[in-house]
């Protein structure tokens, strides 16, 4: 039969090129779009952006790997590849495919491709104004976004934003010189700043509604948290700060009362679906941890609840029913999936070394040795210790089997409010707000400044400090008086809703250092495996010119794991040089 | 670039007719099995070698040629013509004893012997017996010409017979030299015991909807030895079983019988002597002069084993019997306590579920442990349950660790046999933040109980600050004093 085919193959091949017929290969292809069919009109624009966004998505799994089995929280299993060690022992080579910059540069060009085109369109009056400065910010902030985990991973980059023809031009140094990180944080925060439009996309915007259960506007880059991001880095901390400030009242004139006491304000809601707490039907009762809804909800939970809009600030899903396809079960489940990373000694033993808050009632029964979080975030399966947070959708929370083996649902989390909350202490403590980073991380702006009687009305907030550090969570009580529902009122702090005890800061320590010290770990305990540990760790060190802090969290990794070579990857990481991949396309 | 198969698929055609117009007795000549012994079958190989030929004509009478004549592929370790004629003339014409022989030197899939590899491997023979395969030895017959290939297999010649022993049970039954009275009460443990995989269904209860099976059927004869100690009849594995002479058996067994005080001196003597029984035999192949002085038993109990008490050994196919003149396990050795874990009581006084923590905790210098705390029940002398089985006759002692770590002041709690209300144990004290064990106090067991129920019960009030209870862990051991 096959032998027939060509035989025929042949002969079509004789006639096609004998009669010639240039008309019947200028068809247009049925499922692709040509270039002349592009960028006609504002939806136009936004399927480019929607396409951006969808390459964006293939960064996934990198953008996992780089942030966190750099770190410390993030091993390899023996399922892994040499690359994959590498990647954790600090010992890359140049062919390391996970290493290569090419994958972020081709999205860049993309951008740089898109952003063009929208410069015509809105000079040959195919998109009104107010359309163009909306994508355009968009597309413009996605692209910092991944400048700066280049620069993060890769120090010094080259920047391009023209249209290239092919990646490959990347590489010409004389046209492209490589940037130095301040360098290049000085023109992302130049070139974001100069941005018009700073929101979401305007409600009933196509890139703002709600397809297949998902509402769309957390799929793209919240725009002023990338520049809290890129001030904080830079060591621009007020400015930071009041980035940060703007998105944590993103509520505020919320139409719905517990949206705006709650959403990005880490506050309370008496509904475990939304609170988010780590909860016991018994305080001190281990037996009695609650898995069906509060803190593990918010990893599971659909991304049209209540509790995922007020949790989650960024956010893409990975859907059986669309693609790209979902990386993690890949990365992370041993069952399914190939089981490549798992949760390192050095992260249980973080959690295993926190106190939770005991019963206050009698019997007044300490609290249990250890956060819950970590239970929540890492679980054994058939002995094997499994990075949990990416595979909720996929494995039923009670008996650790798939709810249905061929889907495979999940969620890139990308940044939460406790990020934002945690970014923005980061930032207020080194604007010398010690206190109220503090209260944002332990127990809350009003736990931090404590009333002493029931009239709160010079407590619970700190009104006397300028913006963006002036806050107010006064209230009253139900017969306090005055009476006060201050905005603020229900913030808990991030401990506080995780059941643990404050972090005490050492008398006679330094409050900057060791609240900062303090809130990195925090994060670590709190937003584990969401990609921000090794920017996190990158950061402090840079701030504090103290490769240590860096070296020796990955040191301990490596050592706790029994990973060879140990100490040449701390001696490694304790000379600034040793922190970045090697750059090669 | 063109892909493999798409070269392949242009070029087939092409191929095709020149292979067509070449004829292709060359290609033939290339695949053809050229060496003759390839084409025959193992029998075939067998019988043609001159020095295996009275094994093949065994092979035949046996009527195994058909399985060497199969596809399957097999390893033959053929003893030549000296060693057969060495077989004693019964087996020979014991047409049941003759295929047990032949098929004690054939074994599935191909094994060849290699001398400088120093591993070695137990071969599983179609008989059941297992053979060491060791470089250029199989069991302790030297291989004379080995690796010879066949169509079916690989053969392999010795030169001395295989041994093709009894196993230690079938030692042990068909022995009259072993001392009797040992051997008897072992030969006595048969029982019949549940099995439905032969069983023939007749019918289904409609009350329970269980199935009904016909009687005689659903079981089957086994010794409680095989089913709760070692199956001595497993030639995969290798055994040593010690064997104590008739008089040492009994001044053992009467050791034991103050510890089983029943009813009756038969089941006292019958307890006793499983008590005896149980740890007389170890795994691993020991042989009298490699056994160490002391072994593990699968109770973990320490076995004594004096070279000066070994009588006698006999090697058997999957290991050894001692024959002892004495094997002196004192109840010190055997007795061992129970740990009972609070969190895991087995009854309560009352559902309290509402009013129990079961909590993750670790002591002063950062041991982890569980425990279970019982607060405000509200119930008077409330009580946690615990079964402890196979109490001997003698005296307990029994601690606990009760960790009061939420209050600062003191409660009591006490220890309960039988019944929560048993008031024989006095009620002690728990003292805050002591990770320590405390003493709860003794009781003797009159009688042997193969199983019975311990409380910890509360304070007999109903105030939450003074009968809470807590539990580590009660620990009970038996008292020698």
């Amino acid at each position: 039969m096959k032998k027939l085919t060509i035989l025929f193959l042949s002969a079509a091949c004789f006639c096609t090129v004998l009669s010639s017929c240039k008309k019947m290969l200028d068809v247009m292809p049925g499922d692709e779009l040509d270039q002349s069919q592009m960028y006609r009109n504002v939806y136009d624009a936004d399927a480019a952006v929607i396409g951006i966004y969808g390459k964006f998505q293939g960064l996934a799994e990198r953008y996992i790997l780089l942030n966190e089995l750099r770190a410390d929280m993030l091993d390899y299993t023996d399922n892994a590849d040499e690359y994959l060690r590498q990647l954790s022992n600090h010992t890359v080579t140049a062919d390391n495919p996970y290493a290569s910059p090419r994958p972020f540069y081709e999205v860049i060009l993309n951008c740089n491709d898109v952003l063009k085109n929208f410069d015509i369109m809105l000079k040959d009056k195919k998109m009104k104004e107010s359309e163009y400065a909306v994508r355009y910010a968009d597309i413009t902030c996605l692209r910092s976004f991944l400048y700066l985990q280049l620069g993060i991973h890769y120090g010094e980059i080259p920047y391009v934003t023209s249209t290239l023809e092919s990646v490959e031009e990347v590489k010409d140094v004389k046209r492209f010189p490589k940037l130095s990180f301040d360098a290049l944080l000085d023109t992302l925060i130049k070139s974001t700043e100069a941005l018009t439009y700073k929101d979401e996309y305007p409600s009933g915007t196509s890139p703002n509604i709600t397809v297949d259960g998902y509402p769309t506007a957390k799929w793209f880059i919240n725009k002023k948290v990338l520049l809290g991001d890129l001030n904080l880095w830079r060591g621009n901390y007020v400015q930071a700060a009041t980035w940060y400030r703007q998105v944590m009242e993103t509520a505020a004139n919320n139409s719905n009362d517990a949206t705006m006491y709650t959403m990005y304000k880490v506050g309370w809601d008496s509904n475990g679906d939304v609170d988010h707490y780590i909860s016991y039907g018994r305080i001190s009762d281990a037996t009695s941890l609650v898995w069906n809804t509060q803190w593990r909800i918010m990893y599971e939970q659909a991304a049209n609840t209540k509790g995922y809009e007020r949790e989650w600030v960024w956010a893409m899903p990975f859907d059986s029913k669309f693609k790209p396809e979902n990386p993690f079960v890949k990365l992370f489940s041993p069952i399914g999936g190939k089981y490549l990373v798992k949760p390192s000694q050095e992260a249980f033993d973080n959690w295993n070394s926190q106190q939770q808050i005991g019963n206050s009632s009698a019997p007044a029964v300490p609290g249990l040795p250890y956060d819950a979080r970590g239970i929540l975030t890492c679980q054994q399966i058939n002995g094997q210790p499994v990075v949990m947070k990416y595979l909720w959708n996929y494995l039923n929370w009670s008996s650790m089997l798939p709810v249905d083996v061929l889907k495979r649902s999940s969620t890139w989390f990308l940044f939460k409010q406790t990020h934002l909350h945690m970014r923005f202490a980061e930032a207020a403590n080194r604007a010398g707000k010690h206190l109220l980073a503090w209260g944002l991380f332990n127990n809350g702006i009003a736990g931090a400044y404590p009333a002493p009687t029931s009239d709160v009305t010079n407590y619970h907030n700190t009104l006397f400090e300028p913006y963006p550090f002036n806050f107010d969570a006064r209230n009253s009580g139900s017969s306090g008086i005055p009476y006060y529902r201050a905005p603020w009122y229900r913030n808990i702090g991030i401990r506080k809703r995780a059941n643990l005890v404050n972090y005490n800061v050492a008398p006679g320590a330094d409050s900057t250092l060791s609240i900062e010290s303090g809130l990195i770990n925090e994060t670590a305990l709190e937003d584990a495996y969401e990609g921000t540990r090794w920017p996190d760790l990158l950061r402090v060190a840079l701030r504090r010119n103290d490769p240590a802090f860096l070296a020796d969290k990955v040191y301990q990794k490596l050592k706790k794991d029994n990973v060879p070579g140990a100490e040449a990857a701390r001696a490694k990481l304790m000379d600034k040089s040793g922190w970045y991949l090697p750059f090669k396309f | 670039m063109m892909s493999y198969k798409t070269i392949a698929y242009t070029l087939l055609p092409l191929l095709c007719c020149a292979v067509l117009l070449q004829g292709c007795k060359k290609w033939e000549d290339s695949i053809t099995i050229n060496d003759q012994v390839l084409k025959e079958n193992l029998m075939e190989r067998i019988a043609a070698e001159p020095s295996t030929s009275k094994f093949a004509e065994l092979v035949r009478k046996a009527g195994l040629d058909s399985v060497l004549t199969s596809s399957k592929v097999y390893t033959v370790f053929a003893p030549d013509n000296d060693a057969v004629s060495k077989l004693d003339p019964a087996t020979q014409n014991d047409p049941a004893k003759l295929k047990q022989f032949v098929s004690n030197y054939i074994t599935l899939q191909a094994w060849n012997s290699k001398t400088e590899d120093t591993a070695s491997s137990y071969l599983q023979m179609l008989n059941g017996k297992y053979h060491l395969l060791h470089a250029a030895l199989m069991g302790n017959a030297t291989i004379t010409s080995g690796n010879k290939p066949a169509k079916n297999g690989v053969y392999h010649v010795i030169s001395s017979l295989l041994p093709m022993s009894d196993n230690i049970w079938e030692t042990l039954t068909n022995d009259n030299t072993i001392p009797a009275v040992q051997k008897a009460y072992m030969l006595s443990l048969f029982r019949n015991v549940f099995d439905p995989t032969n069983a023939v269904q007749i019918g289904v209860d409609p009350k329970t909807g269980n199935p009904i099976y016909k009687a005689g059927t659903d079981s089957v004869n086994t010794n409680l030895f095989w089913q709760r100690v070692y199956d001595l009849r497993d030639e995969s594995k290798r055994y040593a079983l010690f064997v104590m002479e008739d008089a040492a058996w009994q001044g053992a067994t009467q050791t034991y019988y103050p510890y089983f005080v029943t009813g009756g001196m038969d089941t006292t003597a019958a307890l006793a002597s499983w008590e005896v029984l149980k740890d007389l035999a170890t795994e691993g192949n020991y042989t009298s002069d490699n056994i160490p002085d002391t072994v593990l038993s699968k109770f973990n109990v320490k076995i004594p084993v004096e070279g000066a008490q070994i009588k006698r050994s006999i090697t058997t196919s999957n290991g050894t019997i001692f024959i002892m003149g004495k094997v002196d396990i004192s109840p010190k050795n055997k007795f061992q306590q129970w740990i009972l874990q609070g969190e895991e009581y087995t009854s309560s006084t009352s559902n309290k579920r509402s009013n129990t923590y079961f909590r993750d905790r670790v002591t002063p210098t950062g041991i982890p442990f569980k425990d279970v705390l019982v607060y405000n029940h509200g119930t008077s002398g409330f009580s946690l349950g615990f079964r402890i089985t196979n109490v001997h006759t003698m005296k307990y002692k029994a601690y606990c660790v009760a960790v009061n770590d939420w209050m600062t002041t003191n409660f009591t709690q006490r220890l309960s046999v039988d019944s929560a209300t048993n008031a024989s144990m006095a009620y002690v004290t728990v003292t805050p933040n002591n990770y320590s064990e405390i003493y709860l106090g003794e009781f003797t067991i009159s009688n042997y109980r193969s199983a019975m129920n311990v409380y910890l019960t509360a304070a007999a009030n109903t105030t939450a600050t003074t009968n809470p209870l807590v539990c580590d862990y009660i620990r009970i051991e038996p008292s020698f004093n």
